[in-house]
């Protein structure tokens, strides 16, 4: 899929402050985000014309967002269900809404009061109707760590990949989190911290997952002809991929003998249907910011999306390749683990001003291309990742 | 440690006689009335020949631990008696006879988790939960 390569550009990002307790609604949230976003672009509302967000029943839909900012006229939105997976198919989508004409400015928002109202996976609210959850919740199994420890520990047996692996992921975006004033937790860690931190779920600790946030982000896609008369160095969409196909319960999965294998996501599937659409491969990746809703996702993503082989995601970390001066920079605002969860969009904004050579100490020296992955696949059967490029 | 204050199956009109045969003791998987492959959980097409036809058929009940998780929070209120808890993932034999992939979560019962490894030989057991409404689980034990 090469049809909308650089033809769209993100010309603004905006935030909400991450918290534990906004003490606003996310309607709320959603409007100062696209706000900041349109403010950061130099454009008002009177130049949005789509709207797109994602959400899993704990936010507010493009059709409250809009009359609420008194948008004049919605020609494109999109109110995706989904939750981390989807993050980056939605503005992926408005990329192409853009670029075929459907909208001129598309603000895409994630706005969530995930610490103080939605707690994912608990407590006290009770598990999602969905097809397969009724052979896993009546065992305790359905919070996110869960499903991602399960497969930790499938990567744990089959490769040797260590607690201390995973303690180094903690460890670095933590230091790369001090770096960064919009960050919630920036207090340098060690590995004795991260291995004296309590079990959630086994093999993951504490320091293993991501900030449960209350806040918003928000990015605005427009074409890139219009990108380059605004405020910002334009950051393209170079290249996208969404998609997916197998769940634990597929039968036939991608593994040996058509067995399924928790080692592998469908970020494996994936990445070189995104890397074709760019025309880019992973040695082309200056930085990227992958979905870190737990350290293992790190792990296998690196695996996944082609830096090293797979079962050496471990090592690779340990190598120092993914710290700031690194082969591969990860994760430079603190990821989730650090700066804050905000489902996928606080991982592209990150990535634009990495492009833009905006992120002060934490920058990577002569970023010209980015990767930002969203939630890779254990869960719902998909996922979806960006890749964005400096305007030349 | 009770059982009592675990989520309920949310069943489906797919998923109602599986669940029906659980509580008579009876593990359940699916077999396609065309090409005779198994599958689990329940539902209306085979993904291979897309052949709607289909029928129940009994399982020997016998698998092996592919990945486990020992919870050591409880992710509700009513699993707070039973932390730490252990789900493991178990591999059902017969998937791997069709050239096919069964996975179930459940539970384990005499089995210290320390001792779980991949692969560990398994078969299922039924245990009855009281309350409202009464359900049963199945789980897993070591085979000796």
């Amino acid at each position: 899929m090469t049809g909308f390569r650089d033809r769209t550009a993100v010309v603004g990002v905006g935030y909400t402050p991450f918290s534990k307790d906004s003490g606003v609604s996310t309607l709320t949230l959603a409007v100062q985000a696209v706000l900041a976003a349109l403010d950061d672009a130099g454009l008002t509302v009177e130049d949005v014309d789509g709207l797109a967000t994602h959400r899993v029943g704990d936010s507010t839909p493009p059709w409250v967002v809009a009359p609420a900012l008194g948008v004049p006229e919605v020609t494109w939105y999109l109110d995706q269900f989904g939750g981390g997976s989807v993050s980056h198919g939605v503005v992926a989508q408005a990329a192409m809404a853009v670029a075929s004409g459907a909208a001129r400015t598309v603000v895409c928002y994630r706005a969530i009061n995930a610490r103080s109202e939605f707690r994912m996976g608990g407590t006290g609210r009770a598990p999602a109707p969905v097809f397969d959850a009724q052979y896993q919740a009546p065992y305790g199994h359905f919070a996110p760590p869960q499903q991602f420890a399960m497969a930790a520990r499938a990567h744990m047996n089959a490769y040797g990949t260590t607690h201390e692996q995973f303690g180094r992921v903690a460890v670095t975006q933590r230091a790369n989190a001090a770096k960064n004033p919009r960050a919630l937790k920036r207090d340098p860690i060690t590995l004795d911290d991260y291995l004296a931190s309590r079990w959630i779920a086994e093999p993951l600790r504490l320091l293993d997952c991501c900030l449960e946030t209350d806040g918003a982000c928000a990015v605005v896609v427009t074409s890139r002809e219009r990108a380059r008369d605004l405020r910002a160095a334009p950051v393209l969409i170079s290249g996208a991929a969404w998609g997916g196909g197998d769940s634990y319960f597929s039968g036939a999965g991608s593994g040996a003998g058509g067995r399924t294998d928790l080692t592998v996501t469908e970020a494996a599937r994936m990445a070189p249907r995104l890397y074709a659409s760019a025309g880019v491969g992973p040695a082309d990746i200056d930085v990227a910011e992958l979905y870190d809703c737990f350290t293992y996702s790190v792990v296998v993503q690196l695996e996944d999306y082609g830096f090293c082989a797979k079962g050496e995601g471990g090592p690779f970390v340990e190598s120092g390749a993914t710290a700031p001066g690194g082969a591969l920079p990860v994760n430079t605002h603190g990821g989730f683990l650090s700066e804050g969860y905000v489902h996928g969009v606080n991982h592209i904004a990150e990535a634009v001003a990495q492009l833009r050579g905006t992120a002060g100490n934490r920058q990577v020296s002569g970023a010209e291309v980015a990767l930002s992955t969203a939630q890779p696949g254990f869960v719902l059967a998909g996922t979806s990742a960006l890749i964005l490029r400096r305007d030349a | 440690m009770s059982l009592d204050g675990r989520p309920r199956p949310g069943e489906d009109r797919d998923s109602a006689p599986w669940w029906k045969a659980v509580r008579e003791h009876e593990l359940l998987v699916q077999e396609c009335g065309d090409c005779g492959r198994p599958r689990f959980p329940a539902r209306a097409v085979c993904n291979r020949c897309r052949s709607l036809a289909w029928t129940w058929r009994r399982s020997r009940g016998t698998g092996r631990v592919y990945s486990w998780v020992v919870n050591h929070r409880a992710f509700l209120p009513g699993l707070a008696d039973e932390v730490p808890y252990t789900v493991v993932l178990v591999r059902l034999d017969e998937g791997a006879e069709h050239d096919d992939d069964l996975l179930f979560y459940g539970d384990l019962v005499d089995f210290d988790a320390a001792e779980l490894r991949e692969g560990l030989p398994v078969e299922a057991v039924f245990t009855d939960v009281p309350g409202e409404p009464a359900t049963t689980l199945v789980r897993w034990r070591p085979r000796r």
